[in-house]
């Protein structure tokens, strides 16, 4: 609580009864956010009294830190509004929408989030302070959404000297809600990259679901892969393995006709190679992969696949 | 991320490296054999591509290396394949009964409320999911970290889409080349025939 005293403490005036205040709100936080988020913002007066920062500061630092999407603030908070604990706060607010997050078995050291966090207090130093009943709005909402997390603890104690967070009532340890927040955090940012990679996964919400995306996909890759496998191997009585003495070959023209594959070894053994490849060359436009001659072997840097 | 180019040429070069190697037994097996064989290879070129950086390639390269030794050392140049082959990785002992049945106890002992029965459902169901993971990726038992998982996955289906990309080409060219081998043929007939 020694920051909170300080948070308020360098603020002007009415110390102790910040002090009381912050006790008590620790206790009703959730219940007085509720209530904060369906005022509307002309009602919330007594908050800014009490936090009292200035209007200047707040938008400092709101524009200072990174933006992050928070889809479901309330539309009448102004979107600077939104950015601190946007960033404070994606995390859980992520984690409160996926139905059910990864069981916490793994521990990491929160170094990710801290780090992000202490590149943003140098500038803001000042504006620490700024609480209007914009950001404490937000925070409620927040608070509301991620349902049991816990998400005031670790502002605290990174975000020292700025960090208007209250401990909610039964949360863990701070070292332990931050560990397991930095992980979560990291468990949602991979599943985010995941979901862009699968087709299909942007539309679902919910871990679940994504998962089983995921797991589909990669069942179906390895069952393409066996297909392939089979269908070359069915090829194959025809055609020779040996892509390298196709490539060695000295026809060069040939070669640029953009024909891949082993069946080029039989196609150089018929006199009329010269006559076909310009027809070649026209009709495998959709898979061409130009094998420039070396000497016989592969250079990564000559053979370019388009495909 | 998706496959680029770079990676197709390395990941083609290293499976002809292999195919070469399986050219003498292949020429007179059957299609089993020879698709065993494709397979094989195809694989081993995808994992090595990883140099051993990622759990699932070094997974994939110990699980082939078990029954075909020969190849993978050949494909894997330098010592890097003896420490990959030979490396244990880590077993993990987990006798899923027993800590089943301490958890229900320890479950039962708990006061439930609707939500977090409802979370803890939902929890469950991830866990139920995540293990299934587990198991399709290779290797995937050995990661007890989530996060480790989620990473690994996610450079397992980039190869994997590489991988797919590459055969599938060779495999449409050769089937082409096949079917216009047989056209070109006819032509050849009937011009000399005439």
């Amino acid at each position: 609580m020694n920051h909170l005293n300080q948070l308020f403490g360098v603020s002007s005036g009415a110390g102790p009864y910040r002090d009381a205040v912050t006790g008590l709100e620790s206790l009703n936080f959730s219940d007085e956010i509720q209530q904060l988020v369906t005022m509307p913002p002309e009602n919330t007066g007594s908050f800014t009294a009490l936090l009292e920062m200035p209007a200047t500061q707040a938008m400092e630092l709101f524009t200072s830190s990174s933006p992050a999407t928070v889809p479901r603030i309330a539309g009448d908070i102004s979107p600077p509004t939104l950015h601190l604990y946007g960033s404070l706060n994606f995390p859980p607010a992520i984690a409160a929408e996926q139905n059910g997050n990864f069981s916490g078995d793994g521990e990491s050291v929160p170094s990710s989030f801290s780090e992000r966090v202490k590149s943003e207090p140098d500038d803001s130093y000042p504006t620490v302070e700024n609480q209007n009943h914009n950001k404490r709005k937000t925070r409620g909402k927040k608070v509301k959404s991620s349902t049991k997390k816990n998400k005031s603890s670790e502002e605290e104690s990174e975000k020292l000297p700025y960090v208007h967070v209250r401990a909610r009532r039964g949360q863990a340890t701070n070292n332990h809600s931050l560990a397991e927040r930095a992980r979560r955090e990291k468990i949602n940012a991979r599943m985010k990259l995941l979901q862009e990679l699968v087709p299909g996964c942007d539309k679902i919400q919910g871990t679940a679901l994504v998962l089983d995306e995921i797991i589909n996909h990669v069942q179906t890759l390895q069952n393409q892969v066996e297909m392939l496998s089979m269908r070359l191997a069915a090829v194959n009585p025809r055609i020779d393995f040996n892509l390298d003495s196709i490539l060695a070959s000295q026809n060069g023209s040939l070669m640029d006709g953009s024909f891949n594959g082993e069946a080029y070894h039989q196609m150089q053994q018929w006199p009329l190679d010269g006559y076909h490849q310009p027809e070649w060359g026209r009709e495998e436009d959709h898979h061409q992969a130009h094998f420039l001659m070396g000497s016989g072997t592969l250079h990564p840097n000559q053979v370019k696949m388009e495909l | 991320m998706q496959p680029t180019s770079l990676m197709k040429e390395e990941f083609l070069k290293k499976w002809q490296m292999g195919l070469q190697i399986y050219r003498p037994l292949i020429d007179n097996t059957s299609v089993s054999e020879r698709r065993k064989a494709i397979k094989l290879s195809a694989d081993v070129a995808m994992a090595s591509l990883r140099r051993g950086t990622t759990c699932w390639s070094r997974a994939l390269i110990q699980k082939t290396a078990t029954e075909n030794n020969f190849l993978v050392r050949q494909m894997l140049s330098g010592i890097k394949a003896e420490t990959l082959i030979n490396k244990k990785l880590p077993k993990v002992m987990c006798h899923r009964k027993i800590v089943r049945r301490s958890k229900k106890n320890f479950m039962r002992r708990k006061s439930r409320s609707v939500s977090e029965e409802v979370a803890a459902k939902a929890r469950k169901l991830i866990k139920r999911k995540t293990q299934g993971l587990r198991n399709v990726v290779p290797g995937g038992e050995f990661m007890n970290n989530d996060v480790l998982l989620i990473q690994e996955t996610l450079d397992y289906i980039v190869s994997l889409q590489t991988q797919v990309n590459v055969m599938r080409s060779i495999v449409d060219a050769a089937e082409a080349g096949i079917e216009r081998t047989a056209c070109y043929l006819e032509k050849l007939k009937f011009t000399i025939e005439d």
